[in-house]
């Protein structure tokens, strides 16, 4: 891997693909088994966009846990490139839900924890650091905490903190959780931005259709318990993208596609008594038009 | 200038509005001879007595034997406790093994311990530094174990993505996400050592506050029963303010701004 962070040289061939192959994955709790992926196959492209959407408890956390190599699925098998993951690695850095910067460390310690886990010099390490805290505009912040941080703010340290480190792939697990939506919106512009300029092979997971479809290359859609893909979109929408697109028709004509789709779902997923699902079909239900759903209802 | 109007808030005013209050309404007690509080000596008393007993050696030397006693008992507990409690945390087939028993030993009082640490220990130094151990040790290791297993496993998991070794997830995970934890531990532990070495030193010492304040007891010199009193408050609240200042300097990121 060479150090190509940030400076603008696009060689996608040097990031890595993601194969999931029928992968199973079962919980045992209490002698009752909860199978929370069945069969599950999926594949993120070399540099590409990939976004992950599905109701609450379809597992998509648990594929997370899958790719990152935290976890080890029951039956099935994962591939980055041509090789089986056995394990967590430096090949693919995943960004978690809820902020898993390192509270004891100043920014910049959050930063280059990486480098120094790899003994790399400390000459290269800050040089390293000054460019991807400049490109994330958390520079002059280097010395705070994590608390002394806003939630944007914090994502970008995370964001940075992975890409310091060239990572293959990057993984994001509903990253902009939580920020408010002013926040969010900016943070969906500045990752955007960040992918196109770099093309490293992302794969992202949300709850919202609005930002799913913003960002993805290609659009998978998971079903509810057990949890496998449902559908793949790909999204035509041109690079770069702009928060003007939001309006355009062919954006209102996927979102439509894409609602319907994860209506099914989460109607599973509400009738199986899900909580969070119950928040879901209430946004859906308001997205598609309230009379058309109530209509279906009957 | 600046530093006076930082001492001199409304908050610190507050204070000593409360304690002045106190004091009086402990005057009026004993002047209009509240029924079982009859034999309680006048504030003035006991301050005379006080500023008589701070002018003397061996009123600061029972203060030294005390602090001494809580020192190395409370060190002692630490530094068995912590890394007990760390390796319980980590190793779950370690904690399996160990923590039956130190569940069934955790609910004993302290004091509890009195007899069997005379018995047993060659001598009475001995005994209260043990004693005083046991006072903190429990709570230390219950307060790591905690901390320990309160550390969200992303932290981990990014730190291994990260390249760390399980040195390094040690090190810069393990031990400073238990820090919090272990300053909790230490506070409410140096409270209990307290409480326990008072009571060692009255049935079992030789000097010490604690002493001092029974021997006062059995002279029947009723102000300096009070004196030895106000001095443990203050020297159990002198030592719980250093482990917050120590706290406070090992934790630069709890501080907001």
């Amino acid at each position: 891997m060479s150090g190509n962070n940030g400076r603008g040289i696009t060689n996608r061939d040097i990031f890595g693909e993601v194969r999931v192959e029928g992968v199973t994955k079962k919980y045992e709790k209490e002698g009752q088994c909860q199978t929370v992926l069945e069969e599950c196959s999926l594949h993120v492209q070399r540099g590409k966009l990939t976004v992950l959407m599905g109701p609450s408890g379809c597992g998509k956390t648990v594929l997370i846990n899958l790719i990152a190599g935290y976890e080890k699925p029951t039956a099935g098998r994962v591939y980055i490139d041509d090789t089986p993951v056995t394990g967590p690695g430096r090949d693919r850095l995943v960004v978690f839900q809820e902020t898993a910067l390192f509270p004891w460390m100043t920014v910049y310690s959050n930063v280059t924890f990486g480098c120094r886990a790899q003994g790399i010099s400390r000459g290269e390490t800050k040089e390293r650091a000054e460019l991807i805290l400049k490109k994330v505009g958390l520079y002059e912040f280097r010395d705070k905490y994590p608390t002394q941080l806003s939630g944007g703010m914090q994502r970008r340290a995370e964001l940075a903190r992975a890409m310091i480190n060239d990572p293959k792939i990057m993984i994001l697990d509903e990253p902009f959780r939580g920020l408010d939506a002013m926040t969010r919106q900016l943070m969906q512009g500045f990752y955007v931005g960040l992918f196109e300029e770099i093309g490293r092979t992302n794969f992202f997971v949300t709850h919202e259709v609005d930002e799913a479809i913003f960002l993805a290359d290609r659009l998978v859609i998971m079903t509810f318990q057990p949890g496998k893909v449902k559908a793949e979109i790909d999204i035509d929408l041109p690079r770069p993208r702009d928060v003007r697109m939001l309006a355009s028709a062919r954006f209102m004509e996927i979102r439509g596609q894409a609602i319907d789709l994860l209506y099914e779902e989460a109607a599973k997923a509400f009738s199986a008594g899900s909580k969070t699902a119950y928040d879901l079909m209430g946004a859906l239900v308001a997205q598609k038009g309230a009379c058309n759903c109530l209509d279906d209802k009957k | 200038m600046k530093k006076i109007s930082k001492v001199v808030n409304v908050k610190t005013l507050r204070g000593v509005v409360s304690v002045v209050f106190f004091v009086a309404l402990w005057q009026l007690v004993v002047l209009v001879k509240v029924p079982y509080l009859q034999n309680l000596p006048y504030p003035k008393e006991v301050a005379v007595d006080g500023i008589q007993a701070a002018g003397s050696k061996a009123y600061w030397f029972d203060w030294g034997i005390s602090l001494m006693r809580i020192f190395i008992g409370f060190i002692a507990a630490q530094l068995i406790g912590i890394p007990l409690g760390l390796a319980m945390g980590i190793s779950r087939i370690f904690k399996s093994y160990t923590f039956p028993v130190f569940e069934i030993l955790r609910p004993i009082p302290p004091i509890a311990w009195i007899p069997i640490a005379i018995l047993f220990w060659p001598t009475r130094e001995l005994s209260i530094y043990f004693l005083v151990f046991i006072g903190a040790f429990f709570i230390i290791v219950i307060n790591v174990l905690q901390g320990v297993s309160n550390i969200s496993v992303s932290l981990k998991w990014a730190a291994t993505s990260l390249g760390a070794r399980p040195k390094d997830i040690f090190w810069k995970i393990m031990v400073p996400g238990s820090l919090p934890s272990i300053v909790t531990g230490m506070t409410v532990g140096m409270g209990v050592t307290w409480n326990v070495l008072i009571a060692a030193e009255m049935i079992a010492g030789q000097g010490g506050l604690g002493r001092m304040t029974w021997e006062a007891y059995t002279n029947h010199n009723i102000p300096f029963i009070v004196v030895g009193m106000v001095s443990i408050g203050v020297a159990g609240y002198l030592c719980s303010t250093f482990i917050r200042w120590l706290g406070e300097k090992a934790m630069p990121w709890k501080r907001k701004f």
